[in-house]
């Protein structure tokens, strides 16, 4: 059964309203956490916190790495007239975190994604990806010519 | 008089004649007598910025892949020239703006020069013409301050 929980501000187990709702959960194969920011410090400490908070949580930890940072560069002009020999260049770098979770179902990954983004720190983006498992349709299950009676028909 | 006027070399003020120009003298101190306070924030050129300074404005606006830098930019100079304004004379330090979500923190170091209360009255209404201004809520955090902390002289 899904299980909605309301988080308050604070903390997880802080004046929690539960609620048992009669449909299944969401069951998530994948649940991945891009993390970007200018500053590898940040990240660095920030990756700490959320594979700290998922082994509280008792969620299993893929991967935790670095992709390759990207670096955005402008060359301007120096002077504000002439002067095209002499240039500026500035550049704007992007550090990136990823953290893999497996095989999480949908109470606690809604529950430790909501911790995880309210104590998000200023100038750090995420984005999550979520590969969500289905049960396979009854009508896909059996191959379509085991049914079908063949038919010794002539092609026009 | 007349001597030195003849003897004096003719030193046109015109940018483009001289190759000193052509140095970059964007947010830096030039080295002087030594009598001259300089803060931590200023003495440190922009190109220590990922590595001895950091930033005074946090948004992820400029990170690859976001959008509406220029909006948060010019947010952050309004602020800084209004901030400014309101705390004439008692700013320390620059001011430093971090966005997280909604909600815009300004954070200031202030020298002591107004009454705790002035400075209480000033916070609150910096506060809510702000919050009205922007439609988020804006948080002022100071600290303050005897004197300007100097890290050196130049």
């Amino acid at each position: 059964p899904l299980v909605v929980a309301a988080a308050s501000r604070f903390l997880l187990f802080f004046l929690m309203q539960i609620t048992v709702t009669e449909e299944p959960d969401m069951l998530f194969q994948k649940v991945v956490i891009l993390v970007k920011g200018h500053d590898r410090a940040v990240l660095d400490s920030y990756e700490f916190f959320a594979t700290m908070a998922a082994k509280e949580l008792g969620i299993t930890i893929g991967k935790v790495f670095e992709p390759p940072k990207a670096i955005e560069r402008l060359t301007l002009l120096k002077s504000i007239h002439i002067f095209k020999k002499h240039r500026v260049q500035y550049e704007m770098r992007t550090h990136y975190r990823c953290i893999e979770l497996y095989n999480i179902t949908g109470c606690t990954a809604q529950v430790y994604l909501e911790y995880i983004q309210r104590n998000l720190p200023e100038g750090v983006a995420m984005e999550v990806t979520k590969t969500a498992m289905e049960k396979i349709p009854d009508h896909i299950l059996e191959p379509l010519w085991k049914e079908i009676p063949t038919d010794d028909k002539p092609s026009q | 008089y007349l001597q030195n006027k003849k003897t004096a070399k003719f030193y046109p003020s015109i940018r483009f004649l001289y190759p000193s120009c052509h140095r970059n003298r964007a947010a830096r101190i030039r080295v002087g007598k030594g009598d001259r306070p300089v803060t931590y924030e200023q003495a440190h050129h922009p190109h220590h910025i990922a590595h001895r300074k950091g930033w005074l404005s946090q948004h992820t606006s400029n990170l690859k892949g976001e959008d509406r830098a220029a909006e948060r930019t010019i947010e952050d100079v309004f602020i800084r020239r209004f901030v400014f304004g309101t705390f004439h004379g008692c700013l320390a330090n620059e001011i430093v703006i971090k966005r997280r979500g909604n909600v815009l923190s300004v954070c200031a170091v202030m020298l002591q020069k107004l009454p705790p209360q002035k400075f209480y009255f000033l916070i609150g209404y910096t506060e809510s013409l702000l919050s009205h201004f922007y439609k988020c809520p804006v948080k002022l955090e100071i600290q303050t301050l005897q004197d300007k902390a100097v890290y050196k002289y130049l």
